[in-house]
């Protein structure tokens, strides 16, 4: 087997002393963490081990030796050698620099005292054993603070068994402790690891932590009385369940009331992925309050409002007169089509009245849409998904007529195409079987084919008219269907973006890392391998794919295909989907 | 499948059809490097398709090398390999109907050729005329200077429409075909005048089974009722119209009578409404499609064997029945009177009539014990048909088609003009020179000699047995089905 | 150290490189030639003399613009995107082996296959385009069950070798594999 030793740079340059880490059961490779200095009394530093151990839950062991030469100072060979006898291992390293070389030389002795690869012995006879030994070097304060991907918790124990390099950065990661000394502390030992030279600290992030505290407790309170306010009896009968379901606004403040229990929870996050969930929502969320109060900043300036207002009623009132004219059109011979006139005339009756509705409605509403429209700006101060929810739901209410003809339309035309399917079914003699969801055969008598036939042809002529019919409000209804879907898309956008995931990896790469990369460091003759690791960072779109927020408004899931056939046959699309269940 | 036949090696003592070819002995250790190509192969199961596996089995055992070419099913696609080395191109190309792939005579030539060079194939044995791919390695192979050798294993008629045109399609891409194999002599005959071949380089060939895979096990039967049993794909053309009438007037006459219907199709749904309408759920068992292996267990639980064909070239089920010890009642149709001595099968005319009379006087029979017994009926017929006798006159075929020449180009317009009469002939010569091209042109885009030789895994210079260690290695999907 | 020449699968040249780190380290580096400056000069000139035509007929510049940022963008497109200088093969007994392929533009994209996770390196069959071709691929173990593959991580993927090519390399990373297990 080949034995793999990773070396933290930062103890390249070390003074000699005694290499602490730890070896990875199973895998013939062992992890230096740190280099205590001469000099030492041994017993301090097996006390030191013993409690860093117990803090970190990482078996630490003393590795072996190390030794760097200096000028003026004679080697301590014989020295290190016997420091074997003082901390029994089954393997006790012995590596060494020399002076005016970059790579190491390494020995390896067993427990019973014998020299397992002595370079200097066997160099010429056997040189093949010497390779048996790779040195990996690594970064020790980015192996600390990366996070493999696809992540796996140490808490949770599965199945499979931890590669060989998730251990290594397991155990970087848990011996945090043994990092908090530096060399301003007092103590009887002096060690080399990344911080050693002092440790970071900013007085701000300690005293936001402290803080931090104290206002989610409030917040959460203030959760809770909101939470208490939604659980009003009155707010659970059926018609405001009902309309609060339909209304984005509704769907986006529920929304937003979860994020924030997630956010303010005074718990600390236990794992990796709660949080980046929380530092997820909780950026999205200050984006989402910037981008709403630019809007409202530009929004209430030069008496934008009523200038909208003004345009508001107008722009309705003409699609209500352009729906007038093309439903006249309809009922005349629409593109030399030759229709049913008696249908026609009673379908087309029947939508003028229901837009001549309309439009008084707009006009008996017309005095209060300026105050309305000035109330309803200021939502966008609770964010820009805000202000873009309330947007589709004015949308949704001033197309109301839109939808209706819609719907009627596609209830006669659905209806049609199921009894001409069935009829067309009694032509050829089959019928449909319920129970084994089949079309079986079956001998009809005279009559009903009769009968059948007549249905059939009745429900063919008249098929074109309300096809037409159906048609051309299917083609507005799917208008407005796009932009509302376009203004969810973009709501969910918002809501759903990790922009401190992003952020992270665009500022530190190494934060989140898919794997490593070796690069092979220049190989002198007589020295094991040296093989550089650095951290290879996640890909931008695995990113994307691995802390994007799970969303509660799905994207429309049936494909084109499936959209186009319920077209086709006449069934109800809608923008919004069930929003009750969580889709990832 | 291949290490059971090994065992088994005794020759076939009465080959039943002679073999029109004319070999001399001393080509017979001349190995050939065989290419079979057909859009019919496992996983799709039927005659064709084992007709393919056992007759490549017997080859690669007789020391040439297989290889074999098909188009891909589902996601099995790429190269596989089978038992003994059997590699499997399983190519992309468009399926159309019928699990048979489009044909456009040109788009197919790109894969094929890469296949022919790499495998340094000198034989092309294409299998079936319903498969478009099959025909389109005919004109390829020719294209390429190579010898060429199709399998008939259908019949058709000449009347319809759609006759008219595939006859004349065949004749066109047989019309340089070096040999002709045909599973009977009905399906010579066919062949023959459909294609206007000359008989000289038709030679009959006939299917096999495996006697092995079918002994009869008469304990399985149950004797307190007598058993029907069929088994093909519920389709149109093997006649399930007619087992749909026969069924509810054997089943009122005769209260012990169960059916055993195993396969699937679009045909099924005529069967259970049958069920259905005349309450025979217990009486009617269908069993969906079947796998290779378990069609015996199958077989084995009947008395009776039914197949209710309406074409059928050469009939395989009837042989599988037989060899498990049922009695045969069949249309006469076809290639079917050949198959089996009369003691065997009892022939009826297609129709429902017929077919009744003919159960009837079966089960009259055995209602009295005046039948062979299972293991002789099995004994009779396991010297019939083998397949080392198939490769072995498959192997004379191969002989003399490798010492013929292959037409050059300007022989092979004039031939198919003359031979396919004026209109298509032309038509067919334009096609043919337009292939040319293009196979110039894709030698131009990536020559000969860039294409790798690949690795031979069955034939005289297998690496298959020699590093079985690496190969191992080498084959990461070695094989299925 | 050693440099030899092959061909790909469509005849043009490549240079197959070879390091020995040590016994049971060995890096692979296929080259693949250069982007050749002929090519995208006549392929840009072609663009831009259509460009032209059109600006002919219609006398409207935005065509010419349009062309100039079309070529420019597909440039950068095809050398940060497309087109592959050489790709490496590090193989590090009992360690792993580490995949990489660098750019034209630089960009450089490497996957790190630790040694417990690979079961072995193969020579397949491919169906490529419309031609059937060999190449190195390594079998990945599926974790639940050791015994079946996972997945198939193929290796040279934009400069295709030949297969004997591809059998040197598949031998010496057989050696490493065997004797590092």
């Amino acid at each position: 087997m080949v034995l793999k030793i990773f070396f933290p740079q930062c103890c390249n340059i070390a003074d000699s002393g005694l290499l602490i880490g730890h070896w990875i059961p199973g895998h013939n490779s062992a992890v230096v963490l740190a280099v205590v200095h001469y000099p030492f009394i041994p017993g301090q530093v097996k006390k030191y081990l013993n409690q860093m151990q117990s803090q970190s839950q990482v078996h630490l062991t003393v590795l072996g030796s190390w030794s760097m030469p200096k000028e003026g100072k004679e080697g301590m060979d014989s020295f290190l050698k016997d420091l074997s006898t003082i901390f029994p291992q089954k393997c006790w390293l012995q590596l060494s620099r020399e002076i005016g070389k970059t790579g190491f030389t390494c020995q390896v002795v067993q427990n019973d005292g014998k020299l397992l690869q002595d370079r200097k012995e066997k160099n010429d006879d056997d040189s093949s054993e010497e390779d048996k030994i790779i040195f990996v070097h690594y970064d020790q304060r980015k192996v600390m603070l990366s996070q493999l991907h696809p992540v796996q918790e140490v808490s949770q124990k599965s199945e499979i068994e931890p590669s060989e390099l998730r251990l290594v950065f397991q155990t970087v990661a848990q011996s945090q402790p043994l990092f908090f000394l530096d060399k301003y502390d007092d103590g009887p030992l002096k060690l080399t690891h990344w911080q050693s030279e002092g440790r970071e600290a900013s007085i701000i992030a300690e005293l936001l932590k402290q803080a931090s505290v104290p206002v989610c407790i409030f917040l959460t309170w203030l959760l809770s009385l909101w939470h208490w306010f939604c659980s009003f009896r009155i707010l659970h009968s059926w018609p405001v369940l009902f309309i609060s379901s339909k209304l984005s606004t509704c769907v986006q403040s529920g929304y937003r009331g979860v994020h924030f229990k997630t956010v303010f929870s005074p718990q600390k996050a236990a794992t990796h992925m709660d949080f980046m969930r929380k530092a997820n929502i909780f950026v999205s969320f200050l984006v989402d309050i910037a981008l709403g109060l630019l809007l409202v900043s530009w929004l209430y300036r030069e008496n934008r409002i009523s200038k909208l207002a003004d345009t508001l009623v107008p722009v309705a009132d003409r699609v209500a007169k352009e729906l007038q004219e093309l439903l006249e059109w309809l009922m005349g011979a629409p593109a030399g089509l030759k229709m049913n006139r008696a249908l026609d005339q009673v379908l087309g009756r029947f939508f003028l009245y229901h837009i001549h509705l309309w439009i008084s409605y707009i006009h008996l509403m017309s005095p209060f849409i300026e105050r309305i429209l000035w109330y309803v700006g200021l939502s966008a101060c609770l964010g820009l998904t805000f202000a873009l929810s309330i947007l589709s739901d004015i949308v949704a209410l001033l197309t109301f007529h839109i939808y209706c003809f819609y719907v009627y339309g596609a209830r006669l035309y659905c209806l049609k195409i199921y009894g001409l399917s069935s009829l067309w079914r009694l032509f050829r003699g089959k019928k449909w079987n319920v129970l084994r969801q089949r079309v079986d055969s079956c001998s009809y008598d005279l009559d009903q084919l009769f009968i059948g036939t007549l249905l059939f042809m009745i429900l063919l002529f008249l098929l074109p008219t309300t096809a037409l019919y159906y048609l051309v409000f299917t083609l507005l209804r799917l208008v407005v269907v796009l932009f509302q879907g376009v203004i969810h898309l973009s709501v969910d956008f918002i809501n759903s973006f990790p922009l401190f995931a992003i952020g992270l990896r665009i500022c530190r790469p190494y934060r989140l890392a898919e794997g490593v990369k070796f690069k092979v460091l220049c190989q002198e003759p007589g020295t094991p391998l040296h093989l550089m690791m650095e951290i290879n960072p996640l890909k931008f779109s695995s990113v994307l794919q691995c802390y994007r927020t799970p969303t509660y408004s799905g994207y429309p899931k049936d494909s084109w295909a499936a959209l186009s056939k319920k077209l086709f046959v006449g069934e109800l699309i809608y923008p919004w989907k069930q929003k009750t269940t969580k889709t990832d | 499948m291949g290490n059971r036949r090994r065992g088994h090696t005794h020759a076939p003592k009465t080959p039943p059809l002679s073999l029109d070819t004319h070999s001399s002995d001393h080509e017979q250790d001349v190995k050939h490097r065989i290419c079979m190509v057909s859009d019919f192969f496992y996983p799709n199961m039927g005659g064709v398709e084992s007709h393919i596996y056992q007759l490549s089995q017997c080859l690669i055992e007789k020391g040439h090398k297989v290889v074999i070419a098909t188009h891909a099913y589902g996601d099995r696609r790429g190269i596989r390999y089978l038992t003994n080395g059997l590699k499997v191109y399983y190519l992309p190309l468009q399926v159309m109907y019928n699990q048979s792939t489009a044909t456009t005579c040109f788009h197919s030539l790109p894969l094929l050729r890469c296949v022919f060079v790499r495998e340094r194939i000198t034989i092309v044995h294409a299998h079936s005329s319903f498969s478009a791919m099959a025909h389109d390695a005919l004109f390829h192979a020719k294209t390429m200077g190579l010898n060429t050798v199709f399998t008939d294993h259908s019949l058709f008629g000449f009347a319809d429409l759609s006759s008219v045109l595939t006859n004349k399609l065949l004749t066109v891409s047989l019309c340089d075909t070096n040999h002709i194999v045909c599973v009977s002599y009905t399906s010579k005959e066919n062949t023959v005048l459909r294609a206007t071949l000359d008989p000289e380089i038709v030679s009959v060939i006939p299917n096999a089974v495996d006697p092995t895979d079918f002994t009869p096990d008469p304990s399985r039967r149950d004797n307190s009722k007598i058993t029907i049993v069929v088994i093909s794909r519920l389709v149109y053309r093997k006649g399930i119209d007619l087992l749909s009438g026969i069924i509810p007037e054997l089943c009122g006459k005769h209260p012990d009578l169960c059916f055993l219907i195993g396969g699937e199709g679009p045909k099924r749904i005529v069967l259970e409404e049958v069920r259905e309408k005349y309450q025979l759920h217990d009486r009617v068992r269908l069993l969906g499609a079947l796998d290779h292996k378990d069609v015996r267990d199958v077989l084995v639980q009947g008395h009776v064997f039914l197949n209710t064909s309406l074409t059928e070239a050469f009939c395989m089920a009837i042989v599988e029945g037989a060899s498990c010890g049922l009695h045969v009642v069949s249309t006469r149709v076809g290639g079917i009177p050949e198959v089996l001595p009369d003691e065997l099968v009892t022939l009826c005319e297609p129709s429902v009539q017929s077919l009744c009379d003919g159960l009837e006087t079966v089960i009259a029979r055995i209602r009295t014990g005046n039948v062979a017994s299972p293991a002789t009926i099995h004994r009779k017929v396991r010297t019939l048909y083998t397949w080392r006798n198939v490769a072995e006159r498959t192997e004379k075929v191969y002989n003399r088609v490798c010492r013929e020449p292959v037409l050059p180009l300007s022989d092979r317009l004039h031939r198919l003009r003359s031979h396919c009469g004026a209109v298509a002939g032309s038509i067919f010569s334009f096609v043919a020179v337009i292939t040319f091209l293009f196979l110039l042109f894709l030698q131009w885009l990536r020559p000969d000699h860039l294409i790798d030789v690949a690795v031979d895994s069955s034939g005289p210079h297998s690496r298959l047995g020699q590093h079985v260690s690496k190969k191992t290695s080498k084959t990461p999907n070695p094989a299925v089905s | 150290m050693a440099e030899e020449e092959f061909t790909d699968i469509n005849g043009n040249s490549i240079s197959l490189d070879c390091q020995t780190h040590s016994a049971f380290c060995r890096e692979f580096t296929v080259t693949a030639p250069k982007l050749s400056l002929r090519k995208v000069m006549v392929c840009t000139c072609f663009i831009w003399l259509f460009a032209y035509a059109i600006f002919f007929l219609t006398e409207n510049t935005a065509v010419l613009s349009s062309a100039i940022i079309l070529t420019l963008a597909g440039m950068m497109i095809h050398i940060h995107f497309v087109k592959v200088d050489h790709e490496t093969l590090l193989i590090i007994g009992s360690l792993g082996i580490q995949l990489s392929s660098s750019y034209a533009s630089g960009r450089e994209s490497t996957t790190f296959i630790e040694m417990s996770k690979l079961k072995d390196i193969v020579i397949n069959e491919a169906v490529y385009m419309h031609s059937i071709i060999y190449y190195l691929c390594i079998l990945i173990k599926d974790p639940a069950e050791p015994e079946t593959v996972a997945s198939v991580v193929p290796l040279f993927q934009s400069s295709k070798p030949r297969l004997n090519c591809l059998v040197q390399v598949y031998r010496s990373c057989q050696e490493i594999l065997a004797e590092t297990r």
